[in-house]
């Protein structure tokens, strides 16, 4: 046998995984390159070039659906697929299949991209993709659904480890919300344009219901999965509590679906279904502290780790993020907190706080440890994983700092009255109050992004030089065999 | 006894359970709204969009303007004083989708309608800055150099009536909307005049300044210059809407 | 009025939702906490993801460099 890699490659679909892993990394470039460029359209105008194409509301989606369904989603069925064998020691069924989600999943992102630009939106946030993608999204998802059941089906370990819980959660709820989300009438045949079948109150209801919890399943439910898997791993210990795993499972997926109605409040939506979410939103943060508490402590007894191992580092800030902006969410739950920072920038700095400190910080960590895995080698260069990590984390702080500025500012400056009881500031004052926390905020970004590309190259390097080891190792064995 | 690794070894099962637990905040959060009378406030005056404000409505979306305007005041002392009377279920009776936004890098745009002239409106579309130096909105001068297309507004109007909205094609939705909204505001909704009414309303209206020429900035400054306007606040006791909170 | 009808009104169902999922959910708690035997045998579940490893070869090379 030449090596170890023929090996593993016939146990389990690793190439697969591969090919989602660097898609990850291309979204993730290109998803938060263009969240960096619309952060500084807001700070500097011009930067619009009266082009239609690249005007901020049009790019808007291409930033959100870039990273959360191109970067995100990508990053989940890599690790998902990456977990669920390994756990269970069995191989995909379908080799065919599996590449059939890779290509139509990344395929409908690229057409979702092209068509916001052109101006082909259904105007619903994390959703803006026109029907036939929707389509095509929905027959992806099926497969992936089929796949990871079949994969299960196949185990050959009794037990299905709590981290497919979590995938198969995500899997099961992110097909409920997008197939009623998407619910739509279109205008004809052979166009894109469509009309949504709600209207008015339902509407909004429905598109929150699917808003929050394409943040509660998509970008926590599988993320957590993911943790639940690649602490442990990388720690070398097991999960801190199975029971508390148990009760923290079922207790998120139950409470998330209740929560969504908390980005409506002070709407024309019934007083009733607002106490409710808030009240739901609260009771959530006990099963969110359950599962950072439960990841944070899988580390207890092997606190050195931190100091020696940048993947760890990774990993335990992505959980203490976690940790705090489900403590800052139902905070801002609250229907006075939300009175102030609904639809301003706080919500904005809340979203990132998550979905860079917790969604991207654990991805790079479980990225970190699994590719090399991936490819049979060990990763090119340690120190520029620290590097990453602290200018990914020099750009969070800067970026949610800019954003409570901005925010709080914002929402004070809007409510301020003065002696005679007119209101002490016009719209557009507050905007102006808002110029340099938005630059900030956009320098923010850079710092993050520029972590990502190193993170690129560190991964394109450990590929290279992966290649170039099996070719060594196949040419040794080669003449050991002619000796 | 039910163990829970039962579960923890039986994928069905697993599916299944976690399918109940999700289900739950949905359907009891989302259901009710359907046919609980008392969601949507009984107001006069809410009609659904003529075909002019409908194409508008559409650009309105293409361009993204929800993702930085809100359409929804909520009810207080700073809103009402900056924008007017708080939003109502009612007023996005008709909206598919609803476009209440979630941010607002720009002011609320649920009751612009009539604040400003059409004049005014064109210039800002055009060049924000020219009229509010301070704004960071983008330029939008292709509204006023591309024809607005009208040829499928027929269609939009069908595809909407198809999912509930109160246009006619027939004589006895005609007369039922007669009855509904006047027979005034009934013939804009109507199918079979679609475009005749359209072409109407935008020469009427000249709302992008320019004779002659309809633009997509005709049909957008139409659908702006109606938004709010479609209830008489001054017919209703402050209380009454209260009732349907 | 029955236990029934109390149910179904829709004005109740925070309550009733209340009443049906807290015990339920201290239930679970329960079940997972309450027995010394239970909770020794669920923990032995958390080893799972380590069981790969023998079965295979790659990360030995990993392992020796640590």
């Amino acid at each position: 046998m030449a090596g170890v890699a023929p090996l593993t490659n016939q146990q389990y679909n690793y190439e697969v995984i591969r090919k989602f892993a660097i898609a990850a990394l291309v979204w993730a470039v290109l998803g938060m390159f263009t969240g960096v460029y619309i952060a500084s359209e807001l700070a500097f105008p011009f930067l619009n070039f009266d082009t239609p194409y690249i005007t901020f509301g049009r790019l808007r989606p291409v930033h959100t659906t870039g990273v959360i369904f191109g970067f995100g989603g990508n990053a989940l069925f890599a690790t998902s697929y990456f977990v669920v064998q390994r756990t269970c020691q069995a191989r995909l069924p379908s080799d065919r299949l599996a590449n059939f989600t890779f290509y139509g999943w990344n395929l409908a992102i690229f057409l979702g991209v092209i068509s916001y630009m052109a101006g082909y939106t259904q105007s619903r946030e994390y959703a803006e993709f026109e029907w036939p993608i929707d389509i095509l999204i929905a027959v992806v998802w099926v497969t992936y659904f089929w796949l990871y059941l079949q994969t299960l089906r196949r185990r050959s370990q009794p037990h299905i480890y709590v981290a497919n819980w979590f995938y198969m959660a995500f899997i099961l709820a992110t097909a409920l919300l997008h197939i009623f989300n998407n619910l739509a009438m279109p205008v004809s045949f052979f166009g894109l344009k469509s009309y949504s079948l709600f209207s008015g109150v339902q509407d909004a209801m429905t598109q929150w219901w699917y808003g929050h919890n394409a943040v509660g399943f998509f970008l926590t439910a599988a993320f957590l999965g993911m943790m639940y898997y690649f602490v442990p791993k990388q720690a070398g210990r097991p999960v801190y509590s199975y029971r508390l795993s148990i009760i923290h499972f079922w207790a998120l997926i139950f409470l998330y679906m209740w929560v969504g109605t908390h980005h409506l409040h002070w709407t024309a939506i019934p007083d009733w279904t607002s106490s409710l979410a808030a009240t739901f939103s609260i009771l959530l943060l006990m099963p969110s502290w359950g599962g950072m508490i439960n990841g944070i402590m899988t580390l207890s007894g092997a606190w050195d780790k931190l100091r020696s191992d940048p993947i760890m580092l990774f990993l335990i800030t992505a959980l203490s993020f976690y940790g705090m902006s489900t403590f800052e969410g139902p905070m801002m739950a609250l229907k006075s907190v939300n009175s102030l920072s609904h639809y301003t920038d706080w919500t904005v700095g809340h979203v990132h706080s998550g979905a860079l400190g917790w969604v991207a910080m654990v991805s790079f960590g479980s990225f970190y440890h699994m590719i090399p895995r991936l490819y049979n080698t060990t990763i090119f260069s340690k120190k520029l994983i620290y590097v990453h990590f602290f200018l990914a984390t020099i750009g969070i702080i800067l970026y949610i700092t800019a954003m409570w500025v901005s925010g709080i500012g914002q929402g004070l400056m809007l409510r301020a009255f003065d002696d005679y009881g007119n209101l002490a500031y016009t719209f557009v004052e507050s905007v102006a109050f808002m110029h340099w926390p938005l630059v900030t905020r956009a320098l923010g970004g850079v710092f993050f992004l520029s972590g990502v590309i190193i993170m690129v190259f560190n991964v394109y390097m450990t590929i290279v030089t992966a290649k170039r080891e099996a070719t060594v190792k196949a040419a040794e064995s080669e003449v050991a065999r002619a000796v | 006894m039910l163990k829970h690794e039962n579960i923890e070894t039986n994928v069905g099962l697993l599916i299944i359970l976690s399918l109940l637990a999700m289900g739950v905040g949905g359907l009891v959060e989302i259901v009710p709204l359907f046919y609980i009378n008392d969601t949507i406030e009984k107001v006069d005056g809410v009609r659904p969009y003529t075909p002019l404000e409908l194409r508008g409505r559409d650009i309105y979306q293409r361009e993204g303007c929800y993702l930085c305007h809100s359409q929804m005041v909520r009810p207080f002392r700073d809103e009402d004083l900056r924008y007017g009377h708080y939003s109502l279920a009612a007023e996005s009776q008709y909206d598919h989708p609803f476009q209440w936004g979630s941010k607002r890098t720009g002011p609320d745009l649920a009751r612009v309608g009539g604040k400003y002239s059409n004049e005014w409106h064109v210039q800002h579309l055009k060049a924000p800055r020219s009229v509010v130096p301070e704004s960071i909105m983008p330029n939008y001068p292709w509204l006023l150099e591309n024809d607005l297309k009208y040829s499928d507004v027929a269609a939009r109007m069908a595809t909407l009536k198809k999912v509930g909205v109160p246009y006619s094609l027939t004589k006895l939705e005609y007369d039922r909307n007669v009855e509904k909204f006047g027979e005034e505001q009934a013939a804009w909704l109507d199918i079979n005049r679609a475009e005749e009414n359209l072409l109407t309303e935008a020469k009427e209206g000249n709302f992008d300044g320019v004779p002659g020429r309809l633009t997509e900035m005709d049909a957008l400054v139409a659908y702006l210059q109606v938004l709010g306007t479609m209830v008489d606040f001054s017919k209703y006791d402050e209380g009454y809407f209260v009732e349907f909170r | 009025m029955s236990i029934w009808q109390w149910f179904t009104d829709l004005g109740n169902s925070k309550i009733a939702a209340l009443l049906i999922f807290f015990p339920l959910f201290l239930l679970i708690v329960f079940y997972v906490y309450g027995s010394r035997t239970r909770s020794e045998r669920l923990e032995t579940y958390k080893y799972m993801p380590f069981q790969d490893d023998d079965s295979e070869g790659w990360n030995k090379k990993s392992d020796t460099q640590k």
